[in-house]
């Protein structure tokens, strides 16, 4: 048969004719993720934001205003990798441009009620009050905004809000979020550390001395001097492993740092559920979905929602229909096993057209991961995690600060706290903007009144450290210890039987000794890559890690709350206690125990009330 | 069923194929199979991987010559489109490999830069009360705003497997055709010049960005979009314009091409003498004749009204 040459192969040999062809031949490494001056070590940042979601880079934007400071932007991806490019429905702010009734009050009592009254009422009311201001900007910025005919951007309205106050890009607002702030970023010439783990914050007799962090490409490790840090690195789904719809990289770093440094973790328990998530992987299938009439149903074919919800059946909201089809599960009327157990969602009542018209997502991932034709048979789903309430504690909403001098944070992974025990949609990207420029602002204020006062001697200490710790993890053979992915695995098990949907006290108290003994193995883990070039398997090493510290303050936090609220519902406690509980959990770290105090939440004009839809 | 993966490895000046064979499931991703083989088989296999819902760009490999986003690309597709148990995964082309599948997203970034990648708003606009847009200037670029930065279309971009130094990544000019159709920016003509100063015209219109773009954003689309806009604000004088220019001439004139004078045209007269030795080698073999009288199209007057016509359909 003779060789048919197509027009690409001819092509290709001509452009290859007197060049090496590319894929033959590998570069010599020079990498220039890292900034010269980091590497020789003589960079002393005035603001180090870790993260590179929209809270860090929107935080970048404000901190490098100041043209005299020097300011970078640090992730262990790359810039546009991250969990704020997969919010889906848009960014919530009184504008009155789509729905002229819509007020700042109104936004703030929604929050407040969504969040089952554990927000702090005058954090949500200077955040409602800026949200919208945040929508204009991003407008000026290049946000590819859908357009109403008098030529503002659209806004819609989103579960949970009284009024259509989302500003959107069609159904990938987080991605044109992430990736407007990104054009921004390349033309202010903001730094970026790039593919570097993040290791520890080092501070030292009082001292903020700065960053510790392994350069993921030639696995260096490096002490980066900062006078301030910002803590942006997003939220901890991954304690879910499996079972959340959050990226590979929500693996709470930040959250792990900042607690070594004294900062609390507050209300660690506070974890969303999503109740549509593939059984297969915990991807999300929209909300959409139950809304253009799909059916919950077990294994007998019964719609199971009569019994918990009759009137709104499927339509009830997020946390009542998550834990329906938990309960279906738990009781044995689920179909599969173990982590991958679910109910049928069921669309083929739904016309095949209005389907591939409006549905054409949930049909596409349906069919891709579950393989599974929606128009003709129902797929199998159960609850993912899907957001982090809780995160590290924010001391002045109105800088960013937390109660450790010259540490800031802001989005997914603090706790500010707006959410409460529960977020709203849409609420989530106006977080990031809001509070990321809020910090951002208050990190530059800190770094111009302060000098830096660390010395290279200290983080190059602690690089050596880590340096050893590198050597000795990576070292180690099969037949010492389980494998990182075998402990993440049962930790998984743990916190998705134990500490998931529903909680009840004897369950916890055996998930936290699991844990301890998760944390054992985890001591003499086998890592298996001693590579120092882009040695992944380390830096899972690192995430499993702070995953199982996640994981302990989690179920510490839902073990110490004996009630029921938002995203934190307990068997045994299955009501709302405001006498004992309108309060925030704060979890210390100190020497590897949890230690568990209280703060009292912020009432301003909204008093508690039965949370109804 | 077994499938086999075939990957190109890389560490530390070390290269070599190693082959995988595992299990395929149901919904089995590219991406899945890869994780699996780190977590079962061989913890030292590197690739890079976020949202696995094909929206941050991180996962995209080369599978048997083309690019693919491996989180949404299921294993047994590829199986039957290739009929074959036997796939093979390298890294992207057209990019520094640092390790196994893991590339250099660096000189990329260097290269977004180059065509003042942020919008200029006009002045009427301010940051306190944003922008007005009408819903039908939002359709023309709310395509382009879809990039995830993947690289995959420029993995299989044979100018930039000859060349990258002259020309950008196609992704490039997605993200310059995006500011130029946007109809709040000030000033289009400053990103066209970037773009046109970085290569535009050098493109072979080979079209395997569009082949390989998972987002169905039709790069190649992209580039001859900002070649029209080029015509539109008047940056015509380079020898891609100029040429794009003559042939429209020609076809209009006569409905032929007028080969003889297309280079004189494009070039101009002082670079296209340097190609002598190529005409004079061209008349040897009765290709190029100079005396010839360059002949009129019978059915000029046809070919005029389809010109006219596709006139009028870009309007």
């Amino acid at each position: 048969m003779g060789k048919r040459i197509s027009r690409r192969s001819f092509i290709k040999g001509a452009a290859a004719a007197g060049v090496v062809l590319a894929a033959g031949s590998y570069f010599t490494w020079n990498g220039k993720n890292i900034p010269e001056a980091v590497k020789q070590g003589d960079a002393i940042y005035d603001v180090l934001i870790i993260g590179s979601g929209g809270a860090g880079m929107r935080a970048a934007l404000a901190a490098a205003a100041n043209k005299d400071l020097k300011v970078a932007v640090m992730t262990k991806l790359i810039p546009t990798r991250s969990a704020s490019t997969m919010a889906q429905g848009g960014m919530n702010g009184v504008t009155g441009v789509t729905d002229p009734a819509d007020t700042v009050e109104s936004h703030a009592f929604d929050t407040i009620k969504g969040g089952d009254y554990l927000s702090d009422q005058d954090a949500v009311e200077f955040f409602a009050e800026r949200a919208g201001k945040n929508i204009y900007e991003m407008d000026f910025m290049g946000y590819p905004y859908n357009r109403q005919s008098d030529g503002s951007f659209h806004q819609r309205k989103m579960g949970g809000s009284s009024h259509a106050r989302a500003a959107y890009f069609e159904d990938r607002a987080g991605h044109a979020m992430v990736h407007t702030l990104f054009e921004q970023c390349l033309k202010n010439d903001i730094d970026f550390i790039s593919e570097c783990q993040m290791l520890e914050i080092c501070r030292e007799e009082g001292k903020l001395q700065g960053v510790i962090a392994m350069d993921m490409r030639s696995g260096n490790i490096m002490g980066i001097p900062a006078k301030t840090v910002l803590i942006a690195t997003g939220g901890y789904g991954r304690a879910y492993w499996i079972r959340t719809s959050n990226p590979y990289s929500s693996t709470g770093d930040g959250i792990v740092a900042g607690m070594k440094l004294g900062i609390p973790f507050k209300d660690p328990e506070m974890v969303q559920f999503h109740p549509t998530g593939l059984a297969a992987n915990g991807v999300l299938l929209s909300e959409s979905s139950r809304a253009e009439g799909a059916l919950l149903v077990n294994k007998n074919g019964e719609r199971f929602m009569a019994k918990y919800a009759p009137a709104k059946m499927e339509l009830a909201t997020r946390d009542i229909v998550a834990q329906a089809i938990a309960t279906e599960i738990e009781q044995g009327r689920g179909i599969g096993e173990g982590i991958h157990a679910g109910v049928y969602m069921d669309f083929t009542k739904i016309p095949p057209s209005r389907i591939q018209e409006r549905l054409g997502q949930v049909y596409d991932l349906s069919r891709r991961f579950a393989g599974v034709d929606i128009t003709k048979e129902p797929v199998l789903i159960s609850p993912t995690c899907h957001y982090s309430m809780g995160g590290l504690e924010m001391t002045d909403f109105h800088t960013g600060a937390t109660r450790i001098p010259a540490v800031f944070t802001a989005g997914e992974c603090s706790c500010v706290s707006i959410h409460g025990a529960n977020r709203l949609g849409a609420n989530s990207l106006s977080e990031v903007l809001v509070f990321g420029h809020v910090a951002g602002d208050g990190a530059a204020a800190y770094a111009k009144e302060h000098a830096y006062e660390g010395s290279q001697d200290v983080l190059s200490g602690a690089c050596s450290k880590w340096m050893d710790h590198f050597d000795s993890v990576t070292s180690r053979t099969r037949i010492e210890g389980r494998t990182v992915p075998e402990i993440r695995d049962a930790m998984v098990d743990t916190m998705w039987f134990k500490v998931g949907v529903f909680r009840e006290e004897g369950q916890l108290q055996q998930a936290s000794q699991e844990l301890r003994a998760l944390e054992q193995d985890y001591a003499h883990c086998y890592v298996g890559d001693s590579s120092h070039v882009y040695n992944t398997a380390f830096e899972q090493y690192v995430e499993v890690g702070n995953l199982l510290q996640i994981s302990h303050a989690i179920v510490q936090g839902a073990i110490a709350r004996k009630e029921s609220r938002g995203g934190h519902s307990r068997r045994d406690y299955p009501k709302r206690d405001d006498v004992h509980f309108l309060k925030h959990t704060l979890i210390f770290q100190e020497n590897g125990k949890y230690r568990t105090e209280y703060k009292n939440v912020v009432l301003t004009k909204y008093p508690p009330k039965e949370r109804k839809y | 069923m077994d499938v086999t993966l075939e990957i190109h490895r890389f560490v530390e000046d070390r290269k070599w194929i190693q082959k995988y064979t595992l299990t395929v499931k149901t919904g089995m991703t590219v991406l899945e199979a890869l994780t699996e083989i780190k977590e079962k088989q061989d913890p030292t296999l590197s690739f890079t991987c976020s949202c696995r819902s094909s929206i941050c760009g991180a996962c995209a490999v080369r599978v048997n010559g083309n690019a693919e986003l491996a989180c949404e690309m299921l294993v047994d597709k590829l199986m039957k489109r290739y009929d074959t148990n036997t796939l093979t995964v390298e890294p992207l082309g057209n990019f520094r490999v640092i390790r196994d599948l893991i590339v250099d997203w660096d000189p990329k970034y260097a290269r977004i830069k180059k065509i003042k990648p942020a919008l200029q708003p006009k002045a009427e606009f301010t940051a306190e009360t944003g922008c007005k847009q009408s819903p039908e200037d939002f359709d023309k670029y709310k395509k382009y705003a879809g990039c995830i930065l993947c690289g995959s279309c420029v993995s299989e971009c044979n100018k930039n497997t000859l060349d990258q130094k002259d020309f950008l990544d196609p992704f490039v000019f997605v993200k310059a055709e995006k500011l130029v159709a946007d109809s709040r920016e000030r000033s289009p003509e400053e990103h066209l010049k970037a773009v046109v100063d970085a290569g535009l015209w050098r493109c072979f219109n080979c079209q395997e960005c569009t082949a390989k773009c998972p987002k169905d954003l039709d790069p190649a689309g992209a580039i001859e979009k900002l070649k029209a806009a080029t015509f539109k604000y008047k940056i015509e004088e380079t020898v891609g314009a100029k040429h794009a220019k003559a042939i429209y001439e020609d076809i209009e004139e006569s409905g032929t091409l007028d080969e003889s004078k297309l280079n004189i045209k494009s070039e101009g007269l002082l670079m296209s003498a340097l190609r002598a030795p190529m005409a004079f080698r061209l008349m040897k073999v009765g290709k190029l004749n100079p005396m010839d009288k360059h002949p009129v199209n019978p059915e000029i007057s046809t070919i005029q009204k389809i010109v006219k016509t596709a006139e009028k359909e870009e309007e």
